[in-house]
């Protein structure tokens, strides 16, 4: 039997007075995935992001976050989900300390358990010294650290991040991407929106595509350093035959993408990489290069671009 | 304690903050006692004085000003979408804003008040809890009504795409004070109408006639206050469910509007009969559609669901899309025939002529208003349908009245010279305007259409 996704979305429209945002969006996200949602600037993911933290009604469709219906127990999507918005504000005149307590205490937290709660936030942030400092007092990226505490500190099952290595230097990407890849491992779903690639390679298992308010390419797909999927070769072969693909797949193996002679092979999870070459070479293909790649997010991109 | 509550007492009454006001109060009160240190009564009466002026000015302009920043700061903080993910239940929300937000000046007002009562024990003033009721109903009510004004602008904005203003609580601040004087100026108190009610609602002494009997002035007004402000902040409660993305099922509304029909209504019961106050009742009722048809956020996505939802029969989903001035406007029509059929026994013209007329010119303007605020830019809308509206009544009136005095007025108003004339003509243009509404905001548009299909 296989276990219900951690998030489905089913058939989201949303409609703004003036234009249709979503049309008809469907996927799933697994539990334990680090999803990037990805796409341009005006695709819609903003949008989805805020119908999946129960913030906004779609206009047509159902999403359900652990379990929940985001229309009928909103309140119980929000205390199950943290959601860090693209534009996010702080109570800069409360101290570090004070905004977590609200943020764990307005979240369901019981009284008993907050103070450990609001440590143990701080400390995945890196922000037990300046507990007593004032919002209003930290730099960019300490609030950025501040505001994903205060999405975390109730240890929710499912993090919506909007953009959030926007604005920060490229030290505080760094300790965004550790803090990500820390929840993930800690069984977290993590869903990051964000139209710059590069930022979420480090920590992506899954990719979704949002273009023109749907869907493109093949829905969720593995993607970025952290997607388990396969043995991925990027090889080159003398003459390649008309028939690649069906060839290939005769000995279990995708094309993912095909560039002149360069080619991008993807094997079964659990493959190695000299029986891989052995049964290229058995399939009659007279192979000049071979070498085992690592597939990015850009990889992953591209492929559903052209798809 | 209510995390809410506590944010707020954290931000709004710090130790620093309350030191600070302790300061500017002693300073007040000291310079009271100083300027009447030779007052053969003594510094006690001034006091009480100066303490009632604090009460006025900390609870119920501070107050209220505090109550609407707790969540236009929000807005303008970009912290409001982190308290709409909040698990706190939406009475914990509202009342933790409207005391939290305001603590501070309820500090400060509640010495006023004190002062106020010590000096009025110590100078033996009759109905001394009645009046201190009154004062503490009056800035509940005020408070409520500014954050549920605050709740509406945020709405508004929302949905009009642009960002909430102050201007929409000051807005609602003043549609409160015209309520007030409505209510202090009525017939039942009588003292006219305008600002001379506020006169009244002050200094209201000797009776008044409610409900078929006359009651002590004093202990009304502090009773309809105090129900006036338990309404207000059961509003401002259910505007802040919404905003928490919870539905309204549509019972406490029209509850409201009923309460309001009859408070409005009962002043005319002994004198002017049943008739009359069912009268008055309709057209208070009336009023209010108005005032929910521009409180409305100009949606018409969430129209198109209501109409969609409807005719499917799926009334579970359309009963919380319901737009608000549809209540309004069937329990005004409801009172209008009542009363047309308790004055004359019979519906008969030309008085059924007059109801009908009465109810076709709030159709079209409830028409015009929704025609003007769903545009494409309905930032605009507000203001479009209040020059509209003016021109019809103003300039339509005064065309038709020189073209055919009170026949050809009738033409623009629902005038009782000429009923059935009133009748033909608003049902005329409110079915020419709803026509055009409907195009508007795309009901004959396919449900899978987008909501900028039809676009004008």
């Amino acid at each position: 039997m296989t276990a219900a996704p951690m998030i489905d979305v089913r058939g989201v429209v949303y409609d703004y007075p003036t234009a249709r945002a979503l049309h008809g969006v469907s996927f799933t996200v697994e539990a334990g995935a680090v999803l990037a949602m990805v796409g341009p600037n005006g695709a819609g993911k903003t949008t989805l992001l805020r119908c999946m933290a129960a913030l906004d009604n779609p206009t047509e469709g159902e999403i359900t976050v652990a379990g929940l219906d985001t229309r009928n127990d909103p309140r119980g999507v929000h205390a199950a989900i943290g959601y860090l918005p693209d534009f996010f504000g702080l109570y800069e005149e409360l101290s570090v300390r004070q905004a977590l307590t609200y943020a764990a205490r307005s979240r369901g937290m019981s009284p008993a358990d907050t103070p450990v709660a609001v440590d143990e936030a701080a400390a995945r942030v890196q922000l037990t010294d300046r507990l007593e400092m004032r919002a209003g007092e930290l730099s960019r990226g300490l609030k950025q650290r501040l505001a994903i505490a205060q999405t975390i500190v109730h240890r929710p099952r499912v993090l919506l991040l909007d953009e959030p290595a926007a604005g920060l230097d490229p030290e505080a990407r760094r300790s965004l991407s550790d803090l990500i890849l820390r929840l993930a491992g800690e069984g977290m779903t993590i869903v990051v929106s964000s139209h710059i690639l590069a930022e979420l390679e480090d920590y992506s298992t899954r990719m979704l595509m949002i273009r023109d308010g749907a869907v493109a390419g093949g829905g969720v797909v593995a993607a970025g350093s952290g997607a388990r999927d396969g043995l991925r070769v990027s090889a080159t072969f003398t003459d390649p035959p008309d028939d690649l693909a069906e060839r290939l797949a005769a000995i279990g193996v995708t094309l993912e993408r095909h560039d002149g002679e360069e080619v991008l092979l993807l094997a079964p999870d659990g493959e190695d990489d000299a029986a891989l070459l052995a049964r290229l070479v058995g399939a009659g293909l007279k192979v000049r290069a071979f070498q085992p790649a690592r597939r990015t997010l850009e990889d992953a991109y591209l492929a559903e671009v052209t798809r | 304690m209510n995390p809410e509550f506590q944010r707020n007492l954290w931000l709004e009454a710090s130790p620093r903050r309350i030191a600070w006001a302790g300061v500017v109060l002693l300073l007040i009160y000291g310079a009271a006692v100083a300027l009447t240190r030779n007052n053969p009564y003594g510094a006690l009466p001034a006091l009480g004085g100066v303490g009632a002026v604090v009460f006025v000015a900390c609870a119920m302009l501070w107050g209220a000003r505090a109550s609407g920043n707790s969540i236009l700061t929000e807005i303008a903080d970009r912290t409001w979408d982190f308290q709409r993910l909040s698990a706190l239940q939406p009475w914990a929300m509202t009342w933790g804003k409207l005391l939290g937000g305001s603590s501070l000046a309820w500090m400060c007002a509640l010495t006023g008040l004190l002062m106020m009562i010590i000096a009025g024990a110590a100078s033996r003033v009759e109905g001394l809890a009645t009046t201190a009721v009154f004062m503490l109903a009056l800035a509940v009510l005020l408070q409520a009504i500014s954050l549920g004004a605050a709740l509406i602008g945020v709405r508004k904005a929302r949905a009009e795409g642009r960002t909430a203003r102050a201007s929409g609580v000051l807005g609602g601040l003043i549609i409160g004070a015209i309520l007030l004087s409505w209510v202090a100026g009525s017939a039942g108190f009588q003292r006219g109408m305008g600002t001379e009610g506020f006169g009244a609602l002050f200094s209201a002494g000797g009776l008044v006639d409610w409900g078929g009997r006359l009651w002590p002035a004093a202990g009304f007004r502090a009773v309809a206050l105090s129900l006036f402000a338990a309404w207000a902040v059961v509003g401002a409660w259910r505007l802040m469910r919404l905003e928490l993305q919870m539905q309204n099922a549509p019972v406490v509304w029209p509850a409201f509007l009923i309460f309001l029909a009859i408070f409005a209504g009962g002043f005319m019961l002994r004198t002017q009969g049943l008739a009359a106050g069912l009268a008055v009742g309709s057209l208070v009722v009336a009023l209010s559609a108005y005032a929910a048809a521009f409180a409305e956020p100009a949606d018409r996505v969430r129209i198109r669901q209501f109409v969609q939802f409807a005719a499917k029969g799926d009334l579970a989903r359309a009963a919380p899309l319901i737009p608000a001035p549809l209540a309004p406007l069937l329990i005004a029509t409801l009172l209008v025939l009542a009363a047309f059929a308790t004055s004359t026994g019979s519906l008969m013209a030309p008085e059924l002529g007059q109801a009908g007329a009465l109810i076709a010119f709030l159709l079209r303007d409830l028409g015009v208003i929704a025609l003007c605020r769903m545009g494409e830019r309905p930032q605009r809308g507000d203001f479009s349908a209040v020059v509209a509206l003016g021109l019809l009544y103003g300039v339509g009136g005064a065309v038709g009245w020189a073209v055919g005095r009170e026949t050809g007025g009738a033409m623009f108003a629902p005038l009782g010279h000429a009923p059935l004339i009133s009748l033909v003509s608003g049902l005329v243009q409110a079915a020419a305007v709803w026509a055009l509404a409907a195009r508007r905001l795309g009901l004959n548009a396919p449900p899978s259409a987008p909501a900028s299909v039809p676009a004008t």
